[in-house]
């Protein structure tokens, strides 16, 4: 296991290098450079522009520039963002705790609902109760975040005036007293639920399928032979080995957060990387893009790896070589 | 008893005559929910694609006068704020949310089967390099790509085809590894051992006898990809990274709704291009739940 770990974790080496090769031409390709989204190259000086451009090494051969980028990247430094007129370190590491706020919470809203939904369905299948969940789940499936996110702002937020349709936080309140904490959790939860729904409707789909599938299993009729309540038998015999696909479930997730969160932030106005991603295409703020790109792929490289490590961990019957 | 047993016996001569392909038809035709979704579908697609014969309205002229107006007789679903009837651009947009899935899942399924037939038809090494190329595209996370690709050939060449190119490009790891897999089961079969050592080509036995057995899996494939890029292409639209601003489509439509002024006060905007692709994407979804229904040998129904 733990061989099988190490190797795994160096084999990530060279696909991390690839990537950032791959970042670093796209970067490069994009039109423009940081400085033309900086200044108006009608109303600047040529020789200004020539000049900056000879200083920050724009005018070296591309694999000069790819080695300045990585070596800098391998030393923790991450440049500093054209537009911001900070370390991009800074930037982003400003923003990360709302994402991964916003992805906590949605982890932990889409583990809470689809337990219970995918529990009782998987108890009392073919009911009122299992076709009406059945039903939420195939609308969770079916229906693109940004649309169920528009229509939940629309309805909550304007109509209801239930939830804030923009930020992260009501900025009048002091950091760190406990409205604010509750302002916080008030901000994230609709945009949580939004990019956990279809997260939650695979999980409560996959937990009844196989709650129902081990409920006809030889062993479940064995503990029913020797009178078990039926609580226990569903509450702990079936549900250890239900959950057990669940859990690898939890790598994939991270990949599919990520993506997700682009456009929730957006649309929720959440100050996120996700929405620092997009204004730093738009910006041209190429520093700032090749980190957050680097950062998000390596995240999906780990997520599949603690996805295939969490297999090997929860079922022991699978061999990894 | 006996006559159950003679009931049953009769069903099952009549499927024993049957080819699995007769037998998948009617199964479909005997799913309700399917049936309706096929219908809905083939209708919008007939519809958007006669756009310009069921409309006669002008869909790139700004009309000042007829700024954002309620639905009414004559706007059936009301103007958009450049004053543009909203059920034609609906209708136009369809047809060009559509192609791009379309055309997409062609690409993606093409690509993918041909990298997933010929790496596991040749096992070895081609088959761990094609792999590994696909696990290699499979690690990007999808989004971020999509944008970083679209920004570079941003008026380059037409904003379309760019788009469904970048969108093909990064989506066919999934269908190479599925068809590789179901390959890599099939060609264990004895009559591929036949075919091979009668002097057939790499090329037809891929062709003429793998293919053929594993293409209810592709074709089920196929409608879960026309769905989810359907959806991805509306969802970079929305996000102003898919079809250019030009060109109305289903998603372009909807990023109308950014504004909160038209969010919250002007629901006839944004309302029908979000209703009708959740229907559509909804009745793709239950078409291949039939379809996957259909081609399954032990659901009987």
């Amino acid at each position: 296991m733990l061989k099988y770990t190490i190797r795994r974790i160096i084999g990530m080496i060279p696909m991390l290098l690839l990537i950032s090769l791959v970042v670093f031409l796209l970067a490069k390709a994009m039109p423009g450079d940081s400085l033309s989204g900086e200044i108006d190259p009608n109303n600047t000086d040529p020789q200004y522009i020539e000049e900056m451009r000879e200083r920050l090494g724009y005018n070296d051969p591309i694999p000069v520039q790819y080695f300045r980028w990585v070596s800098g990247f391998l030393q923790g430094d991450f440049g500093t963002s054209t537009r911001y007129k900070v370390p991009v370190a800074d930037l982003v590491l400003e923003r990360l705790p709302n994402t991964i706020f916003l992805g906590v919470t949605s982890l932990v809203i889409t583990y809470i609902l689809a337990f219970a939904m995918g529990i009782y369905a998987g108890r009392k299948p073919y009911t009122v109760g299992d076709n009406l969940i059945g039903g939420l789940n195939y609308l969770g499936l079916a229906i693109p975040s940004f649309i169920a996110a528009v229509f939940a702002i629309y309805f909550f937020s304007f109509n209801l005036g239930w939830i804030p349709y923009s930020g992260s936080v009501d900025p009048t309140l002091q950091p760190g007293t406990f409205d604010y904490w509750l302002s916080r959790i008030h901000h994230v939860l609709m945009p949580a639920i939004v990019l956990g729904a279809l997260a939650t409707a695979s999980y409560t789909q996959f937990l009844r399928n196989d709650i129902i599938e081990n409920s006809r299993k030889d062993f479940v009729r064995t503990a029913r032979a020797k009178g078990t309540p039926t609580s226990k038998i569903y509450n702990v015999h079936i549900m250890r080995n239900s959950i057990i696909p669940l859990v690898t479930f939890l790598g994939f997730d991270i990949a599919t957060l990520i993506s997700g969160a682009i456009i929730t932030e957006t649309i929720f106005t959440y100050p996120g990387i996700g929405q620092l991603f997009l204004d730093s295409v738009t910006n041209r703020d190429y520093p700032t893009l090749m980190v957050i790109t680097m950062m998000l792929s390596a995240l999906t490289l780990v997520g599949n790896l603690i996805a295939d490590i969490l297999y090997g961990v929860v079922d022991p019957r699978i061999r990894l070589d | 008893m006996v006559n159950v047993t003679a009931d049953s016996n009769k069903s099952q001569e009549k499927t024993i005559n049957m080819s699995p392909w007769a037998i998948a038809r009617r199964k479909f035709l005997r799913n309700k929910l399917a049936m309706i979704s096929s219908f809905f579908l083939l209708t919008v697609i007939i519809v958007s694609f006669l756009a310009p014969y069921v409309t006669t309205a002008d869909i790139s002229k700004v009309n000042i006068m007829q700024m954002s107006l309620e639905p009414s007789n004559e706007h059936w679903l009301g103007t958009d704020k450049s004053g543009r009837d909203v059920f034609t651009r609906l209708l136009y947009g369809g047809r060009v949310s559509l192609l791009v899935g379309m055309a997409c899942t062609t690409l993606v399924v093409l690509f993918g089967t041909i990298v997933g037939s010929i790496a596991g038809f040749y096992g070895g090494v081609v088959d761990s390099v094609l792999m590994r190329f696909t696990d290699f595209v499979l690690n990007f996370p999808f989004l971020v790509f999509v944008i970083v690709l679209s920004t570079i050939f941003y008026g380059l060449v037409d904003g379309l085809t760019i788009l469904i190119v970048v969108i093909s490009l990064l989506s066919w790891g999934g269908v190479a590894r599925i068809v590789r897999s179901k390959i890599l089961a099939e060609k264990e079969n004895e009559y591929i051992l036949a075919a091979v050592s009668i002097g057939c080509k790499p090329s037809k036995v891929i062709i003429k006898h793998l293919l053929p057995n594993v293409l209810s899996t592709i074709i089920v494939q196929s409608t879960i990809l026309f769905a989810g890029l359907i959806v991805a292409e509306s969802g970079l639209s929305y996000l102003g990274f898919g079809v250019p601003q030009t060109i109305p489509s289903w998603g372009n439509m909807l990023s109308a709704s950014q504004e909160s002024d038209v969010l919250s006060n002007k629901p006839w905007i944004w309302m029908p291009p979000a209703i009708i692709l959740t229907v559509t994407i909804l009745s793709i979804n239950f078409i291949g739940e039939g379809l996957k229904d259909a081609f399954n040998p032990k659901s009987q129904r």
